[in-house]
């Protein structure tokens, strides 16, 4: 045979509806969102606070019962700018990180807004690791992790 | 307990999914296989045990190891599967072995890229707090990359240099998919895909299978010749919640490596180790993991790199194979730096052989099925 062949080919999408739970304890944090606020939780044996919040410490391996308010501020812990269009991921740019809400010990994952990220260098002036962030809330809040729109450097 | 061995090895070349058309994922896996029992000149009926690494969502089949059983030799017989790097899958061979229920296995990952691997690590992450950013294994591995250039300060050329380093390694490698060199300035001007990560930076999407057959000590003996010792294998699983862990080292990798050595004896692995293939999931990761795996101390690795110590002609070559910068057929990835390692202590790595070489350090890594490294296999081999 000669050339490039051809073999026949089949397009595959799964389509499976699933109804995930987020259960009993995560639905605390999400209906607090609604009214903008924002709840740890903390381990009552290595006191860290988690964010986000557990309901058992992967560490000390116990409960987590205890709920603690946190503010909408915090600081960068890392983060990353994709330019990049990957096959059903966001259209790019966008900007993650985790942040540091302030009394947290753990990093909440969200997106950065608020800045241009069109040119890297000057994004990268505000987007940095210890930036200090703040959330800004969306207008209409249904108990999700978008009931936070993004965290805007401050 | 006796020794358990490296037996045989049989490998395809790895490639672009288009260029791999012409066999389904399974029989890939079947060729690779056959190639495996032909180097440990065996039969299908002397093996008793069969390991699968596979993916379901990457080949796009549930349980797919259902069609692997019989291409990894397994009709009929004790096949189970893991849904992790192939690393794991010899770990877990080499235990059945270890457990005196089986005295052969057969281990064998193949790198399916008929779906996007990309998308299909968003659906690693939990639906509520990290999926609906769009999250992916290339982000969350640029975000480690992040925290680790921010505390030590790595210059972007540095990174370059272990790209450059492991492509002109690539092209001394049959199997590899990546064979051209590259320079320092093609490296630094690929395109940003996610900062710090340049294009060149991150791991091709490569198709290919990868068999490996093991047997307990008597066997292997009258098997070969030139048994592979496996002599310590370790592994350690981090949390997936990326902002709850440090980002800035590969902590399960210490972990693993620091368990692995103590089995095989290994207190300086920067000068008894003759060769390591560790997974070099990004440019940055490369120097992570020369820390984790104890060849430096903290923030070091750049060092390593830039002063020669891990290049074909240094002390310690690193990634012979060219790594994962040249061939990542996840989950596959690191079954095939055994099969180089296996080579590379044999004496059969033909053009990129590290002559001499008497004991190897093989590290596997979670790379489409983890968050941020989070999972990590150390093993170490001897001839």
């Amino acid at each position: 045979m000669s050339g490039k062949e051809e073999y026949p080919v089949v397009f595959g999408k799964w389509e499976i509806p699933y109804i995930h739970s987020a259960g009993r304890f995560s639905t605390q944090f999400f209906n607090m969102l609604k009214e903008k606020r924002i709840m740890g939780s903390r381990c009552s044996k290595c006191n860290r606070v988690l964010m986000p919040p557990r309901s058992f410490c992967e560490k000390c391996f116990v409960p987590v019962t205890e709920w603690v308010e946190l503010p909408d501020s915090g600081v960068i812990q890392t983060f990353t700018i994709c330019y990049e269009k990957f096959t059903g991921l966001p259209d790019p740019p966008y900007a993650l990180a985790t942040i540091r809400l302030d009394g947290a010990d753990t990093g909440l994952m969200h997106l950065i807004g608020g800045v241009d990220l069109s040119d890297l260098n000057s994004a990268l002036e505000k987007i940095r690791v210890g930036a200090r962030v703040r959330a800004v809330w969306s207008d209409e809040r249904k108990g999700s992790i978008f009931d936070i729109k993004y965290f805007e450097p401050i | 307990m006796g020794r358990i061995a490296i037996v045989g090895v049989g490998q395809t070349s790895y490639e672009d999914v288009e260029a791999k058309r012409d066999k389904a994922y399974y029989e890939m896996v079947f060729e690779s296989t056959r190639r495996a029992l032909d180097d440990a000149g065996l039969e299908r009926g002397e093996i008793d045990s069969v390991v699968e690494a596979a993916y379901d969502l990457l080949d796009g089949r549930t349980i797919s190891n259902m069609y692997l059983c019989t291409a990894s030799a397994g009709y009929l017989k004790d096949e189970s599967r893991v849904a992790e790097d192939g690393t794991f899958a010899l770990a877990y061979a080499y235990m059945r072995i270890a457990s005196g229920h089986f005295d052969t296995s057969i281990v064998t990952a193949h790198g399916n890229r008929e779906g996007p691997a990309e998308l299909i690590s968003n659906y690693v992450f939990d639906p509520f707090f990290y999926r609906p950013f769009g999250v992916s294994y290339i982000t969350t591995l640029a975000m480690q990359a992040t925290s680790y250039t921010t505390k030590y300060g790595v210059k972007e050329e540095s990174a370059a240099r272990v790209v450059v380093k492991n492509r002109e390694n690539g092209v001394n490698n049959p199997y590899a998919h990546l064979k051209s060199k590259v320079e320092l300035e093609d490296v630094l001007k690929s395109r940003m895909v996610s900062y710090p990560l340049r294009e060149l930076e991150i791991p091709p999407n490569s198709s290919g299978a990868c068999s490996i057959v093991l047997a307990e000590e008597n066997l292997a003996k009258r098997f070969t010749d030139t048994p592979i010792w496996i002599d310590g294998v370790s592994w350690s699983v981090d949390t997936y919640h990326i902002g709850s862990k440090d980002l800035s080292e590969i902590t399960p990798a210490k972990i693993a490596a620091k368990r692995a050595y103590r089995m095989a004896k290994i207190d300086n692995p920067a000068k008894q180790f003759a060769l390591a293939e560790i997974g070099d999931v990004t440019a940055y990761h490369e120097f992570m993991l020369y820390e984790a795996l104890g060849l430096c101390g903290e923030g070091e690795g750049e060092k390593l790199v830039n002063d020669g110590f891990t290049s074909m002609s240094g002390e310690l070559p690193v990634n012979p194979s060219g790594g994962a910068l040249c061939a990542n057929p996840y989950p596959a990835t690191g079954l095939a730096s055994v099969a180089e390692a296996v080579l590379q202590l044999r004496g059969d790595a033909e053009k990129r052989q590290v002559p001499d070489a008497e004991t190897a350090l093989v590290h596997g890594i979670s790379i489409a099925a983890g968050a941020a490294a989070q999972t990590n296999c150390v093993i170490v081999l001897r001839r």
